[in-house]
């Protein structure tokens, strides 16, 4: 057989060929003329590793071949026939555009893989947020395939066509313009400029048209303060940045209050210790995320506020115009020290208040005047339009809903069914409207009793703009095509008005007629309007103004002021109520996401539900356990909640959250907490919520995911004072570093990778958290599974309190594995599925882990987050991870760990490999900060820098060479790649 | 030559000159009617005391069963574990069987080379004792994987992943070599401890397949000289080969811990420590079923009460080192002033769990006190209680290492409690069902004392033997 192949003819195709050039046959042989780039670049992948693209054929021909012999389920997929240009299947693209989680309007980005949106992440080129965001713009990803949207509009809740559903709509609005009815549109804050314009074409088309803004948490004291203080009813764009002394009253600015993604980036670069540091006191009734940071943080209650601020007037001012006595709960001492910094700040501090009491904004606008920060750290041109809602103008559109006045109703992104504390009210009004329409994207509570739902997009299916502050614009593009049957709240509203234009153009010819004039870049509007598209964000200069002079009559709010501290009376039993808004849930929109759910609350770490918080030393004179259920008596209105012990909550009054107890929210939500909303409701005339507690002694499971609160005294989360530190005293420097060591040096590869967290501007606002788990497929678990302490985050934020339960020192700790270079989880597997890389990671190889959990256990971090169960495509866990649509939303680049292995941090080594990969296709070094992990990412206050060791010129090298440097638990030699910096305070001792 | 050689050692062994209290056959039977006497649980019908342990033994392996099967249909999570605590019933029950498994082999490999001639009655039920528990142990570590199909894998063979090998470093794979190699010596040294008995039974039973299976077993023994003398050298060889592994399968699985930098765990004390335990509660459990044991089966005059002496003898030694290291513990705890550590005891001693401590001190410390008195040593009914008392203190003595240990270590923010699920109490409770079924299935099936052992033993002292000196 052999001489008759010789015996063949040879055929050649080249010279090379026929005299047997090797380089040139080898390159036949693998059909490139020259190596793939990441082969030549990479030290993980030799240049020549011996299998050509043959032989890759040849293993596919067998895996084909044995695929073939078992049966698999049939799917279908459907090709593109002509595929999209701008897609290339694996390759992220990134699109502008703006957060629309809640009505702050956060610049963002949003990363689409094979067409699926499946990430946010802050626009950092735009103005005002840099860069980060908060945990509920990171998990709005998710509300996009949230199973209980709408598929398409209702009619009297049954499916509709949108051509009936409009027909029935524009023939009761001719109907009732025939007439001379009244149309209301009740919206929840609309921050876009293109849909107040079409609003006011609204109001211009029908003559008796209203447009009526709810915000459930309304900030409207502060705008109509401000119209009698300096006659503009604004809410100010506050300077944080600008500030050397911020005094927070009732205002949970970092947390939850107006902007704090915006806020956070701008306490943080104030923040920084040097001798700049801002000085921060907080006064509030609960302990939220802000206080939790201030240097100093008073606890006092709601009915103390007003006195609060008229003694700090009374000393800012130098002269007792007030006559009231100072809060009880504070002593003189403090508030005198707190006026002395703030008169030596005088333009440079900031006094910021959520109390919606037109008096003590009054005052509080008072004392910014006096102290001159007005046109500095509070500015009112530009001003804030991120709040618009007015409870007044709510109210009486109510009252006309129930006399019949309205004759159709639009709702837009409002749901007062469930968040207007007069709901039944409410409900009872739009019984009598003869056509009410929700643009709500599910049945919630109010779309139930509508006529028509006409579902809109989600943003990041649809066109939009918003301007969050005045003259700051950003856009909204599609980032996919729409999920469902479902058309733009502003579309609607369009083609109701009968207009033949669409959403999108009109969006555009808006720009085009009011913002491109306003810039001089571009000439061409097609040009502006693709550039802008493609940054996301338009600034425009506004005009200055000057500062308006201060008319607001301080004397007549002292009065107002000093009336109601004599009328606030509380029993001996009695405690006030005070409501907020948590980190995860805020007002409950987002309640059917399960991300949000099973985020724990920076403060009480609590998941899947509230509590009501009342400070320890109450609870033991109640006789009362935390989860025990107490039964809230406001009024006539009673509910049952589980008691929540919360330190340094204010003596006498209890807390609790708004955005739980969803009826209608969807299968995550529903029936998650109780609403808090209703107990807003009080008798005229009572300022302070006076509410009793009764015992019912039932209990019930609240899911945290820490239950210990303390340190111990263990140096894990290190501090510092601002002076000592400044002082050179109490430097945190690598001391173990000189500690012996056993085990031989890791030959170090090209990089060794690691994180520098900075406790000093971590605010614990957890939006890493939910980027973590949205960047890597971390499984939902539920609530059951938290209260076994099973949570799967692979990040999470320690909370210790320290000092006195009534008073305690707060501290923040974000823990991920900490990537150890003497790993002792590595050394205990007995299967190596544990090791480490060449570039300092810690890998987690779950193909190969067989589930000893010996690794979690030598884990002194405790980091490692087993799969008990199988959480993907399991009925028992139906979040996100059991249905089609839910798993849109999972990251293609990273695995979705099966039933019985460990996981961990990876320091998303898929971004890494990204980033190496495109450095070595460009040819360049990779740059510091072009990889950047996900919770770095999402950092509004930048407390997390991720960086190569080896690189000096490094971020993150030269904080590891910062005094303030050090390691978790350092004595262990486990020499961690993850390093911490020591938190500073601003204060004495 | 090797045959003079242990004929002279057995012969200073073996001091035939006892006074009669040390006669471990009481009435002097002869050797056909020790050999009825062993023989008959083969062949007679079983009383109803043994049908009535085997239904409430079968019926609790069938619980466990049951709670495996669940378990690995549906996961890891059904057990009480969590994020912190990744070890709680599995490792705890894992240990507590090893420890069983050790009396077997010290009775039969060390009591042997120290010629101690109490263990013959007992040491054949001790062995199986061990191999049944030892089973029950390697159970453990194979069901707590969260993917125990993937088991292989702690098996260093050659392999196309790579190759792929494992991690020589682990102590878990120092457990996977330790208890194979336990488990392998052990039966070999069960089962060649039964040919000549084998042989016995061969010869009694009549033609059929009871026959053809002695026949097979007994590997046509002859009783001849020769087979006898190379019988006894391989016997002694194999006692010399296993009485290291007494020591060395508890200190290896002591590493688990050990080697770890868990405060609690951390200990160099580890190894000494748990021989000592596993010798403790090996002997508890001997005392238990041979208590019950030579009254169901009327075996009173082979297992007669100066062995129960003699073993709580051992127990009481091995509980008071069992005592001292729990006061070393905590000495050194305090000694070292690691802080951590010091928590670590304080709170195993005052926390959440030290309901569990109190239990293991009062099981494990003060009930052996008991066993310094003669009167309560050589009463079978004072001595069960306590054998029942002493292994469930040392069932907890690895619950509170390892879970008091774990709950609570570095990190505050970490900290949380642990609580059994119902379907670890039913695997628990399965593993007893295991060891049960498998010993009732044990004295039914195989002679459960060696004869040829008590033949020499009885020969020694007045009747007729060809083995006399063989011992």
């Amino acid at each position: 057989m052999t001489t008759e192949m010789k015996s063949q003819p040879v055929y050649w195709k080249s010279l090379e060929e026929l005299r047997q050039d090797s380089r040139r046959t080898v390159s036949d042989r693998d059909e490139f003329a020259e190596p793939l780039p990441w082969k030549r670049a990479s030290p993980v992948m030799p240049a020549a590793d011996g299998h050509s693209r043959r032989d890759f054929l040849t293993l596919m021909g067998f895996t084909l071949g044995a695929a073939g012999c078992s049966r698999a389920t049939t799917q279908h997929a459907l090709p593109f026939v002509t595929a999209p240009e701008d897609l290339t299947p694996g390759v992220p693209n990134w699109y502008a555009s703006t957060c629309g989680g809640c009505s702050t309007s956060c610049s963002v980005l949003v990363k689409v893989r094979d067409g699926r949106p499946i990430k946010i992440e802050g626009n950092a080129e735009a103005p005002l947020f840099g860069g980060g965001t908060c945990a509920t713009g990171q998990a709005t990803v998710l509300s996009l395939y949230d199973g209980a949207r709408l598929k398409g509009p209702l009619w009297r809740g049954a499916p509709a066509a949108w051509q009936e559903i409009d027909e029935r709509i524009e023939s009761h609005l001719r109907a009732t313009m025939a007439r001379r009815g009244r149309v209301a549109l009740l919206s929840g804050t609309i921050t876009s400029p293109t849909t107040r314009d079409l609003i006011a074409r609204w109001s211009q088309h029908y003559d008796r048209f209203q447009h009526v803004v709810h915000d459930p948490v309304s900030y409207a004291g502060i705008r109509r303060a401000h119209q009698t203080c300096f006659n503009r009813a604004v809410i100010p764009h506050y300077r944080f940045d600008r500030a050397a002394m911020i005094v927070g009253v009732e205002a949970d600015f970092l947390g939850t209050w107006l902007s704090p993604v915006e806020f956070t980036a701008q306490y943080a670069r104030r923040r920084r210790p040097a001798a700049s540091m801002a000085h921060h006191v907080q006064f509030e009734s609960t302990m939220t995320l802000t206080g939790a940071n201030a240097d100093v943080r008073h606890a006092l209650a709601p009915s103390e506020i007003g006195r609060l601020v008229l003694s700090l007037l009374d000393r800012v001012e130098q002269r007792d115009r007030s006559r009231v006595d100072p809060p009880y709960s504070i002593p003189a001492s403090a508030l005198d020290a707190i006026a002395n910094r703030l008169r030596s700040h005088r333009g440079e501090s900031l006094v910021v208040c959520g109390v919606q009491d037109e008096a003590v904004q009054t005052i509080v606008a008072g004392l910014n005047d006096v102290l001159g920060n007005v046109g500095r750290t509070f500015g009112l041109s530009p001003s804030s339009l991120q709040k618009q809602g007015d409870e007044g103008e709510v109210a009486a559109l109510i009252a006309a809903m129930r006399r019949g006045e309205i004759d159709a109703l639009i709702l837009y992104g409002v749901n007062p069914a469930y968040d207007h504390p007069d709901s039944d009210a409410f409900l009872e009004g739009l019984a009598r409207v003869p056509l009410s329409v929700s643009f709500a994207d599910r049945v919630d509570e109010t779309a139930a009793h509508v006529h028509a739902v006409c579902p809109d997009h989600h943003y990041l299916e649809a066109w939009g703009d918003a301007e969050p502050v005045t003259g700051v614009f950003s856009l909204m593009q599609p980032a996919i095509n729409p999920l469902f049957d479902t058309r733009a709240a502003p579309g609607s509203l369009l083609k109701w008005l009968g207009e033949p234009s669409n959403w999108r153009n009109e969006l555009r010819s808006y720009w085009q007629r009011n913002l491109f004039p306003l810039q001089s870049a571009e000439r061409d509007f097609d040009a502006f309007w693709d550039s802008r598209v493609q940054a996301g964000f338009l600034r425009v200069p506004v005009p200055p103004q000057p500062s308006p002079a201060f008319v607001g009559d301080l004397d007549a709010a002292v009065n107002r002021i000093r009336e109601d501290a004599h009328a606030a009376s509380r029993g001996a039993d009695e405690y006030e109520l005070h409501l907020y808004e948590t980190v995860a849930l805020r007002d409950g929109r987002n309640a059917n996401n399960p991300w949000l759910q099973e985020l724990p609350d920076p403060i009480s770490r609590l998941t899947w539900g509230h509590g009501l918080a009342i400070a320890p030393a109450a609870a033991d004179r109640l006789g009362v356990r935390d989860g025990e259920i107490v039964t809230l008596i406001a009024d006539a209105h009673r509910v049952d909640v589980p008691i929540w012990r919360q330190p340094g909550q204010s003596a006498n009054t209890v807390s609790i959250a708004f955005g739980y107890g969803r009826t209608h929210a969807g299968p995550v939500g529903n029936g998650v907490g109780v609403n808090a909303v209703p107990l807003l409701r009080q008798k005229s005339g009572r300022r302070s919520r006076v509410v009793r507690l009764e015992k019912t002694g039932r209990s019930t499971t609240l899911a945290a995911t820490q239950t210990h609160h303390s340190t111990e005294g263990r140096p894990v989360v290190r501090e510092a004072t601002l002076k000592s530190f400044l002082g050179g005293v109490g430097e945190h420097g690598a001391a173990a570093e000189s500690l012996p060591s056993l085990w031989a040096e890791h030959q170090p590869g090209s990089h060794t990778w690691g994180l520098a967290i900075d406790l000093n501007a971590c605010t614990g606002c957890s939006a890493c958290v939910v980027a973590c788990q949205a960047e890597n497929n971390v499984p939902v678990v539920g609530k059951e599974e938290v209260g076994r302490s099973r949570e799967m985050h692979w990040i999470r934020i320690d909370r210790y309190y320290q000092g006195a339960e009534a008073a305690p020192d707060v501290l923040f700790q974000p823990v991920m594995c900490q990537h150890c270079a003497n790993a002792p989880c590595e050394t205990v597997c007995p299967v190596l599925a544990t090791v480490h890389s060449a570039d300092g990671i810690n890998e987690q190889v779950y193909n190969r882990c067989i589930g000893t959990r010996y690794c979690e256990n030598n884990c002194p971090y405790k980091v490692r987050r087993f799969n008990w169960f199988r959480y993907a495509n399991n009925p028992r866990f139906d979040f996100n991870m059991n249905s089609a649509l839910g798993t849109m939303v999972l990251n293609p680049d990273v695995v979705v760990r099966s039933r019985g292995v460990m996981e961990k941090c990876s320091l998303c080594v898929q971004r890494i490999q990204a980033g190496k990969t495109a450095a070595a296709l460009s040819g360049k070094a990779i740059v510091d900060g072009q990889i950047q992990t996900a919770c770095q990412q999402a950092c509004p206050a930048k407390a997390i820098v991720f960086g190569d060791a080896q690189d000096p010129r490094s971020a993150f090298a030269r904080l590891r060479q910062s005094p303030r440097h050090y390691h978790l638990l350092d004595e262990l030699g486990t020499r961690p790649g993850v390093g911490y910096l020591t938190k500073i305070r601003n204060r004495e001792a | 030559m090797l045959d003079t050689q242990w004929e002279s050692v057995a012969r200073v062994g073996g001091d035939h000159s006892r006074p009669a209290r040390d006669t471990w056959v009481e009435g002097s039977p002869a050797l056909n009617e020790i050999s009825d006497d062993i023989a008959r649980p083969l062949s007679a019908r079983p009383s109803a005391g043994w049908y009535g342990c085997l239904a409430a033994s079968t019926t609790a392996l069938a619980v466990g069963v049951g709670c495996v099967t669940y378990q690995i249909a549906t996961g890891i999570g059904t057990w009480g574990l969590n994020k912190t605590v990744g070890w709680a019933f599995d490792i705890t029950n894992f240990v507590f069987w090893i420890g069983i498994g050790h009396a077997g082999t010290l009775i039969s490999a060390i009591l042997l080379l120290l010629r101690q001639r109490w263990r013959m009655s007992i040491n054949r039920s001790a062995e199986a004792m061990t191999i049944f528990a030892v089973m029950c142990a390697a159970l453990f570590p194979l069901i707590h994987m969260g993917r125990p199909w993937m088991a292989f894998w702690v098996v260093p063979y050659p392999n196309w992943r790579g190759p792929l090998w494992v991690n020589f470093r682990s102590p878990l794979l120092w457990d996977v070599f330790a208890i194979n190699t336990y488990l392998t010596i052990s039966l070999v040294f069960w089962y060649l401890g039964m040919i000549p008995d084998f042989a016995t039974l061969r010869d009694r039973a009549a033609a059929g397949i009871k026959k053809r299976i002695y026949s097979l077993l007994s590997l046509g023994w002859d009783g001849s000289q020769r087979t006898w003398s190379r019988y006894e050298t391989t016997c002694v060889l194999l006692a010399g080969l296993a009485t290291p592994l007494v020591i060395s399968v508890h200190s290896i699985v002591s590493m688990d811990f050990a080697t770890s930098i868990l405060p609690g765990w951390h200990a160099t004390i580890f190894p000494p420590y748990f021989v000592a335990g596993a010798v403790y509660s090996g002997f508890g459990m001997v005392l238990l079923l041979l208590i019950i044991t030579r009254r169901v089966m009327g075996l009173e005059r082979y297992i007669t009460v100066q062995h129960l002496d003699r073993m709580a003898k051992v127990t009481l030694l091995t509980g008071s080192l069992v005592a001292f290291s729990y006061s070393s513990e905590f000495l050194s705890a305090w000694y070292g002033g690691h802080a951590d550590e010091r928590f670590v005891f304080v709170n195993r001693a005052t926390g959440p769990y030290a309901w569990a401590f109190w239990t293991m001190v009062l099981c494990n410390v003060c009930v052996p006190q008991l066993l310094w008195l003669r009167r309560i040593r050589s009463s079978p009914a004072a001595l069960l209680p306590i054998s029942i008392l002493i292994n469930v203190g040392m069932w907890f003595e690895r619950f509170v290492i390892i879970v008091t240990s774990l709950h609570r270590s570095y990190l505050p923010s970490s900290w949380v409690m642990y609580y059994p699920t119902s379907i670890e109490i039913g695997t628990l409770i399965g593993s007893f069902g295991l060891f049960f079924t498998c010993f009732l299935l044990f004295i039914r099936l195989l002679p459960m004392i060696a004869t040829w052992e008590i033949k020499g033993l009885v020969g020694a002292h007045g009747a007729e033997s060809p083995q006399e000196s063989h011992v």
